[in-house]
């Protein structure tokens, strides 16, 4: 059983929660960027969590199936078709032996996530099927999807049973083009002046062209840095620190101009002064936004941050039972 | 005659040229063919090449040069 | 959030989001506030507590990532804290450590092609990397400043940006220390295995890419061999560790080619000998105690 890639669209790849537990030697965690539509496409086909799906960037991809398949599309409205024929999404779905599925323009949202009963099924590596393109490893050969790539799906026996289902509409996101990101300001935070952490805050960020897997870059205000001499080892910049950690989701302003929110793919470390961090649960909503969106950053403190992430396991854990 | 338009398949920054040192790849009035290049949208560090799907007059520009669009946005009005 | 202060340089705890803790031991390196890093996330790894997904030793910080649903950030931040005052100032601490010949060729033709490709975005367009480097060190020649760079061993303080790539302090007293501004606007090309220099540090570019170190030259042997082809990769794809000791040895053409081959037809090893670091002597008499360390690596070479 296999999926024909007909037509690639912009960027898809395998991906599944990610590679973790690796970072200290420099290998980001990769993994679906919107874990929230990742997960429950995975538990709308009857998956166990982990199964490596497709994650679709802006323009779809035109995928021939060779056999039957449960199959479920969810995360941004990209609109899919079947044989040309609009089909739902947070849906659980069948299609044949034949059939294609392409994708409309996109409407709102950034990222499409297809999940298949069986799960994609490329080699493990270092215990994830994720894809890094950066060093070409994980996913389907390292790589983006190509046009001619053919995929196996995993063994998933008989899911029909399954198709209909589909995920409360309480539970699908509507996704904003201007949405707001909670932060927790620290890290580095000290090198930015005090009113320069205000105009972070206060400012309508707009997401630049240069927006990846690796990083979104954003356009909007001027930061500026507490000067200092420049500690040891640090070099003479005043955007530069002595090269430390970054978490996933921190928030690094190499020139003073343009912020960067760090993502699933992006270096480990390096020596820009980070002010602070996305937390986890809004990672999905940045997943969600796109070129030429707006973005406010909202500060809050650990609390309000753990709380956001009960909220969202209480709320999946509602979806799956749901959906069992 | 029946208006068609080129659309961009994907959100970005659209550019009537190849790069800043040359002229766009085509004027209003310019007759264009299935395949031909039209403009260029930019995103996630690359550029994509939008084609005229056929064959036509470019009868307007509906997004300037260097502006941002969105996916399924008319680019350019074919007739 | 505010810095906490100990006796030591003030230690900032902070979190980064809800799933990581990092902490800032200084804002300055040096090779004590190092070595006190990976004092104490050796002594965390040791302890296995759970809700600990990734610890990561850097230059003068460290960070760690944890699913806070196991481990609230509070707690470890409580246990990190003990942790920095049972470290002290490393008095006593050793690292079992290995010191490891790399070779290294300087002012190569493929980083030369490269580095005069993004003359534009360098300080000094007139000069190469190295002439550049060299003289804002207050060196007379170009010579004086390779022997000053390879005439003593480096430890590997962090490894990171992508994978394998090491980030290498060197064994001397502070007023030694080599310092070098990155590039005004980074490169978007690296060769693979190159040999740069950024701020106080050296890194061999684990993989080709972006990068804004100065370009000194390049190693033939990888630090990342994803194939896990090499012996020396078996166990994990990455070759450096923190705690490594490194020293960087220059080779010419003829060696360079050698070494390429062995990496080509894979029965290249590094030449390492695994040995106990005492950071304490270092800081003393780095120079005495790392002709020691070199002795152990070269010493039976006959």
């Amino acid at each position: 059983m296999a999926i024909r890639v007909k037509q690639p669209g912009l960027l898809t790849t395998v991906q599944d929660t990610g590679r973790f537990g690796e970072y200290a030697i420099g290998m980001p965690p990769s993994g679906a960027m919107d874990v929230f539509s990742y997960q429950v496409g995975n538990y709308l086909v009857g998956n166990e969590e982990g199964a490596a799906g497709l994650e679709i960037t802006y323009f779809g991809p035109e995928l021939e199936f060779t056999e039957s398949a449960v199959i479920a599309v969810t995360g941004a409205e990209l609109p899919p078709k079947i044989n040309g024929e609009e089909a739902p999404t947070w849906e659980t779905l069948a299609v044949q032996e034949g059939d294609v599925l392409s994708f409309d323009y996109l409407k709102s949202g950034a990222r499409s996530y297809l999940a298949v009963a069986g799960g994609i099924d490329v080699p493990v590596f270092m215990h994830s099927r994720s894809t890094y393109t950066l060093i070409g490893l994980g996913g389907h050969e390292g790589r983006a999807l190509q046009e001619g790539d053919e995929l196996k799906v995993g063994e998933s026996g008989d899911r029909s049973d399954r198709v209909g289902k589909r995920v409360d509409d309480d539970h699908v996101p509507a996704y904003s083009d201007a949405p707001e990101l909670r932060v927790i300001i620290g890290l580095a935070s000290y090198r930015l002046t005090e009113e320069s952490m205000q105009t972070f805050l206060n400012t309508e960020w707009t997401v630049t062209p240069d927006a990846d897997r690796i990083g979104y870059r954003y356009r909007g205000g001027e930061l500026e840095f507490v000067e200092r001499e420049q500690p040891a080892g640090a070099g003479a910049d005043q955007a530069n620190v002595v090269d430390f950690g970054y978490p996933i989701g921190s928030i690094q302003v190499p020139g003073g101009v343009e912020p960067i929110v760090l993502n699933n793919d992006a270096v480990t470390g390096g020596g820009y002064a980070t002010i602070g961090t996305v937390i986890s649960v809004d990672r999905d909503t940045l997943a969600q936004t796109k070129t030429n969106d707006k973005t406010r950053f909202r500060s809050v403190g650990l609390d309000e941050a753990l709380e956001a992430r009960k909220k969202r396991r209480r709320q999946m854990a509602e979806i799956k039972e749901a959906l069992a | 005659m029946a208006e068609k338009t080129v659309k961009a398949p994907m959100p970005g920054t659209f550019y009537r040229r190849p790069d800043p040192e040359s002229g766009p790849y085509v004027e209003e009035g310019g007759s264009v063919s299935a395949g031909d290049t039209i403009g260029l949208v930019e995103v996630m560090k690359s550029f994509h090449e939008i084609k005229a799907e056929e064959d036509g007059t470019v009868s307007k520009f509906l997004v300037g040069d260097e502006e941002a669009v969105s996916a399924g946005q008319d680019l350019v009005e074919l007739e | 959030m505010g810095g906490v202060e100990t006796e030591l340089p003030q230690a900032r705890y902070s979190y980064g989001g809800d799933e990581f803790v990092f902490v800032e031991l200084s804002e300055a390196m040096s090779l004590k506030v190092n070595f006190r890093a990976m004092a104490i996330t050796n002594k965390l790894k040791e302890e296995a507590i759970e809700g600990i997904m990734d610890i990561c030793p850097s230059n003068a910080s460290y960070m760690v990532r944890i699913d806070p649903d196991v481990l609230h950030p509070d707690d470890l931040i409580s246990r990190l804290k003990e942790l920095d005052e049972e470290v002290g100032d490393i008095e006593g601490f050793t690292l079992e450590s290995r010191v490891v010949d790399v070779p290294v060729m300087i002012e190569d033709p493929w980083t030369h092609e490269t580095l005069m490709r993004f003359r534009d975005r360098h300080q000094d367009p007139d000069a190469t990397d190295l002439e550049y480097a060299a003289r804002i060190n207050g060196y007379d020649t170009k010579e004086d400043f390779i022997d000053a760079l390879l005439g003593s061993p480096w430890l590997v303080t962090m490894i990171g940006f992508v994978p394998g790539l090491p980030w290498c302090y060197q064994l001397v007293p502070p007023e030694e220390q080599i310092e070098v501004p990155k590039y005004v606007r980074p490169r978007t090309y690296t060769p693979e295995r190159a040999f740069g220099f950024g701020g106080g540090f050296a890194v061999v570019y684990s993989v080709e890419g972006a990068g804004g170190y100065q370009l000194f030259g390049v190693a033939p042997a990888p630090v990342l061999d994803v194939k896990q082809e090499l012996k020396d990769f078996q166990d994990s794809i990455v070759f450096p560790r923190p705690g490594d000791v490194f020293n960087y040895r220059r080779v010419d053409r003829e060696e360079f080619d050698e070494v390429r081959a062995r990496v080509e037809d894979k029965t290249f090893e590094y030449r390492k000998k695994e040995f106990t670091f005492h950071p304490d002597r270092s800081l003393e008499d780095p120079h005495a105690y790392n002709k020691e360390i070199l002795e152990v690596l070269y010493g039976d070479q006959g």
